[in-house]
């Protein structure tokens, strides 16, 4: 043959071999276990850093900890404390927990199931428990963990029974070793030379739950399958559970539709109006939110920290404060950016259990938050839409209300446009705030990195946060009390000093619920009224997953695959 | 030449040193920290915070975190329990001793971390390379020899919108027509898969690989060949024109050996410069098509080390990314004297 032919053919050669590579790629996307064992396909963003929730709590850790390891007390979605490996719940009611009133100290009891084994058929003990605690409070391999800094030791009684020893009374004590970050570790294989944050049984663990790890290509997938050992209420139907790491959101969401895969997590109010009409998937929607979109002003001079300092020119008048929530128009940047899925908030206690405060719902009225404006002393005088102090009390007279409004780039569009939003309308009464996106690493890190909230270099942030699990204690002590307002000893970067609200939140270290909740809503009242932060809506927690995909409940409490073992796959 | 690579070689070694210190203080003088990727709250509570920064080394001044990073700190006692006290030996080695030091997220050594990537990296981007290069140098040569042709001018207007499409966007296309709307007409399952190196749970097979690779390959490729295909054709025109061609000519060489043995020969040394200097892309891999299409390399992990603030990670990366390319310069350097052979080094 000719090297004119050779070309000639060349192009068509290509194109049939091309067509045969792809005609002949007989396999579908989706995994194919082999005996016709059923199976599924999780997509995740980014790689978990490991099983272990605890030291990175990057959340991806704690979605793939629920499939293989177990802890003492878990939460489900509606924020019920339900036991995991115990076999009931200490309480004071029933014994399980003893306040000397003497002292203020508290003793918990608790007893553990007697059948839970691992997987490598050795039995899970109280020795597994104490182990745990002894590689979590090591202070050169272990890590803070809430609650720790009231528990005196932890004791071994038998094989099933230990009691936590407080040194004073501890409300969150129910989750102390369970929730969405602690699991218990096996005493036998780990190895505690190697520290609880860095040991090899963080990335190779040793399951008590309802799967085992079986592969990991890291940054790739993760396989597991059932757990022959698992002795939990609900024996996993679902054979084999693939977990990929897909980054681009477009990509996970074309995975879903085509089929690919049967879950999604955590998906944004752009990705659920994208997929609610399509073919063949669910939204499942938590009953409650845990992160809220909120304004955190800063009430002392831009640079300084001291609370009892130079006041912020425009924050530090509560009727600012107060103005400023009259003239955002929640439900407009709700449905605007989030579609409607998110819910106004408007104060600290808006989850189960503790929703039960009479606090009434701001109403949006940027014409009585121009008033309150001008009463505070803050008026447009020269008519160039921006008011200036005349006779503020906080600032020179002529200083326009100008103030650097920034939030974090990390989450994306949505918080970008709704920081626009706010923008804009604080702009609408006459405020002139300048727009920032800066890095969450940047504005969050600790006074001696340079984070900006933590040496007070801002005068306005937003920014969507929350707290874990279901007790608000420790997150209002360090957003509220005083002494959080103290760099790097808390997140009260506004520097609010009320010692009212302290002395309220030192009371409500107590286990007496009815003394909890009137002491919450006492406290809701202040917030009201001061407005230290300014609340604005929750955002969505939602999963979408197939339809043949049942039992899935998305929960603010916990990661979506806490009943992973419940799961089935419709025929 | 021997010598000459010698001394070149002896030459890097002040050559990353200063790179690495001014990695280093860059890193640590942007504001912000590693301990604010460690909070599922926004914030790190204090105590968590204290211990970490103590674990990750961080309470250590910078000047003395570079020297442990370079040398370990075997040699010196540290306060590891955080009781004031420096009564223990350190752990690390240092990179002079091959110690990179562990991840700051997955508490890894960094060196297995990156091993892990790596081959996924080389794997694509070797493959995307070499079809770079089937298809850029062709089209270069038949640009320059038939100027103004149709086939020039196609392969012109392809090669400006090669240049100017978003990399990302065309990815995201890519994976929409083929893997979203076209199917295989005997299966009905999608034409090509939308990410991943193989098909998970499948047993291995080549076809399942390389179908893997075609859509990644083609979003990595498309600029790389409209670039390296326009630079050939211009290198070429160069050379076209130049008196020891028209000599071949008039001695008779047949216009084919004309073409590829003396004016490709001499067009494709500027070439060269470019392509070593791409190489290192081989090792850093590229980011947009790792992320598009779920490809597990080091791009990724780029990523996010630099996003997540995992110091040891990021400086690892940077150093062997550094190092590779200072040895793909000279590659590039010692390349020339190959094609020319006026090109000595003493």
């Amino acid at each position: 043959m000719s090297n004119l032919h050779l070309r000639t053919c060349a192009i068509p050669i290509l194109v049939v071999a091309l067509c045969a590579l792809v005609a002949a790629g007989c396999q579908s996307e989706a995994p194919a276990p082999s005996g016709g064992e059923s199976s599924i396909v999780i997509t995740i963003p980014e790689d978990p850093p490991s099983f272990n929730g605890l030291v990175t709590d990057a959340g991806f850790d704690s979605l793939v900890m629920e499939l293989v390891l177990q802890s003492v007390t878990d939460i489900d979605p509606q924020g019920n404390i339900f036991p995991e490996l115990a076999a009931g719940l200490p309480t004071l009611e029933n014994g399980g927990v003893v306040i000397d009133e003497d002292t203020g100290a508290m003793d918990v009891t608790w007893t553990l199931r007697d059948d839970v084994r691992w997987a490598d058929g050795e039995p899970l003990t109280a020795a597994d428990v104490l182990f745990t605690w002894e590689a979590i409070s090591d202070p050169e391999g272990g890590i803070w963990l809430q609650g720790s800094d009231y528990i005196d030791s932890v004791e071994q009684i038998d094989d099933t029974t230990f009691v936590v020893h407080y040194t004073s009374v501890f409300p969150g004590y129910l989750t102390q070793f369970g929730g969405d970050q602690v699991v218990i570790w096996p005493a036998h294989y780990c190895d505690a030379a190697q520290g609880f944050v860095a040991w090899d049984c963080n990335r190779q663990p040793l399951s008590s739950g309802p799967y085992v790890l079986t592969e990991w290509v890291t940054g790739d997938h993760l396989t597991f399958a059932r757990n022959p050992e698992y002795t939990g209420a609900v024996t996993p139907s679902i054979d084999q559970i693939i977990v990929r790491v897909v980054p681009e959101p477009a990509v996970r969401r074309t995975l879903l539709t085509r089929g690919d895969a049967d879950l999604d997590v955590w998906v944004t109010e752009s990705g659920l109006e994208e997929l609610k009409e399509a073919e063949g998937l669910t939204t499942s929607l938590a009953p409650t939110s845990r992160w809220v979109f909120r304004l955190f002003p800063n009430l002392v001079a831009r640079g300084t920290t001291d609370p009892a300092g130079t006041p912020h020119p425009v924050f530090s008048d509560v009727r600012v404060r107060q103005a400023m929530r009259m003239a955002i128009d929640v439900d407009t940047i709700n449905q605007q950016v989030f579609f409607g899925y998110g819910k106004p908030v408007w104060t600290e206690f808006f989850r189960p259990p503790y929703d039960v405060c009479e606090v009434a719902r701001p109403a949006y009225d940027p014409a009585a938050a121009a008033a309150l404006l001008e009463e505070a002393g803050w008026v447009d005088s020269d008519g160039d839409g921006v008011r200036e102090c005349r006779g503020c009390g906080t600032a020179e007279d002529g200083t326009p209300m100008a103030f650097e409004l920034a939030t974090y780039g990390e989450y994306g569009p949505e918080l970008e446009q709704a920081h626009q939003l706010v923008g804009e309308m604080l702009g609408a009464i006459g405020m002139q705030p300048s727009l920032r996106i800066v890095q969450g690493t940047v504005m969050w890190a600790d006074a001696a990195s340079g984070g900006t909230e933590q040496n007070g270099e801002f005068d306005l942030d937003m920014y969507d946060d929350g707290y874990p699990g279901v007790d608000p204690t420790d997150h209002l002590y360090f957003y509220y009390h005083s002494y959080s307002a103290e760099p790097d000893n808390g997140f009260n970067v506004g520097r609010w000093i009320n010692p009212d609200f302290d002395a309220l939140l030192d009371e409500a270290y107590t286990l007496d619920e009815d003394i909890r909740r009137e002491l919450f809503c006492q406290m809701a009242e202040i917030l009201d009224a001061e407005l230290p932060q300014i609340l604005l809506f929750s955002a969505v927690n939602a999963e979408v997953h197939a339809d043949r995909l049942q039992g899935i409940q998305s929960t603010a409490n916990d990661m979506v695959t806490w009943n992973v073992a419940a799961w089935t796959l419709a025929e | 030449m021997l010598k000459y690579v010698i001394r070149r070689l002896l030459q890097f070694i002040p050559l990353l040193f200063l790179v690495s210190i001014g990695l280093f203080a860059l890193m640590n003088a942007t504001p912000g920290g590693p301990l604010a990727a460690h909070g599922g709250s926004r914030h790190v509570n204090p105590q968590r915070a204290e211990q970490l920064r103590r674990q990750l080394g961080l309470d250590q001044p910078i000047a003395l975190q570079y020297v442990i990073w370079l040398v370990g700190n075997d040699w010196m006692k540290v306060d590891a329990d955080g009781d004031g006290l420096a009564e223990s030996r350190g752990e690390r080695r240092g990179v002079l001793r091959g110690d990179f030091g562990f991840s700051y997220r997955t508490r890894q050594p960094v060196m297995d971390e990156i091993a892990q990537r790596l081959p996924n990296t080389i794997y694509l981007m070797g493959v995307t390379l070499v079809v770079v290069a089937l298809i850029a140098i062709p089209i270069g040569v038949l640009s320059a020899v038939r100027q103004y042709s149709k086939f020039d001018l196609t392969a012109t207007t392809l090669a400006f919108a090669g240049q100017a499409i978003p990399e990302f966007w065309l990815g995201l296309i890519l994976i929409l027509v083929f893997y979203g709307w076209l199917n295989n007409p005997f299966t009905g399952d999608p034409l090509l898969p939308a990410g991943g190196m193989h098909t998970l749970g499948a047993p291995f097979s080549v076809l399942d690989w390389v179908r893997h690779l075609i859509l990644p390959v083609t979003m990595g490729a498309v600029g790389w060949v409209a670039w390296y295909s326009r630079f050939l054709r211009s290198g070429m025109l160069d050379v076209m024109h130049q008196d020891y061609l028209r000599t071949a000519r008039a001695k008779g060489v047949p216009e084919r050996r004309v073409i590829y043995r003396h004016a490709l020969r001499n067009a494709l040394i500027p070439l060269l410069t470019i392509f070593a200097l791409d190489i290192p892309y081989i090792i850093a891999g590229s980011l947009y098509v790792e992320l598009i299409f779920s490809w597990p390399g080091m791009g990724r992990l780029y990523y996010d080390a630099a996003t997540q603030r995992d110091y040891p990670l990021l400086m690892a990366i940077l150093i062997i990314t550094a190092t590779t390319t200072a040895v793909c310069n000279l590659l590039a350097d010692l390349g020339y004297s190959v094609l020319d052979p006026r090109i000595r080094y003493e």
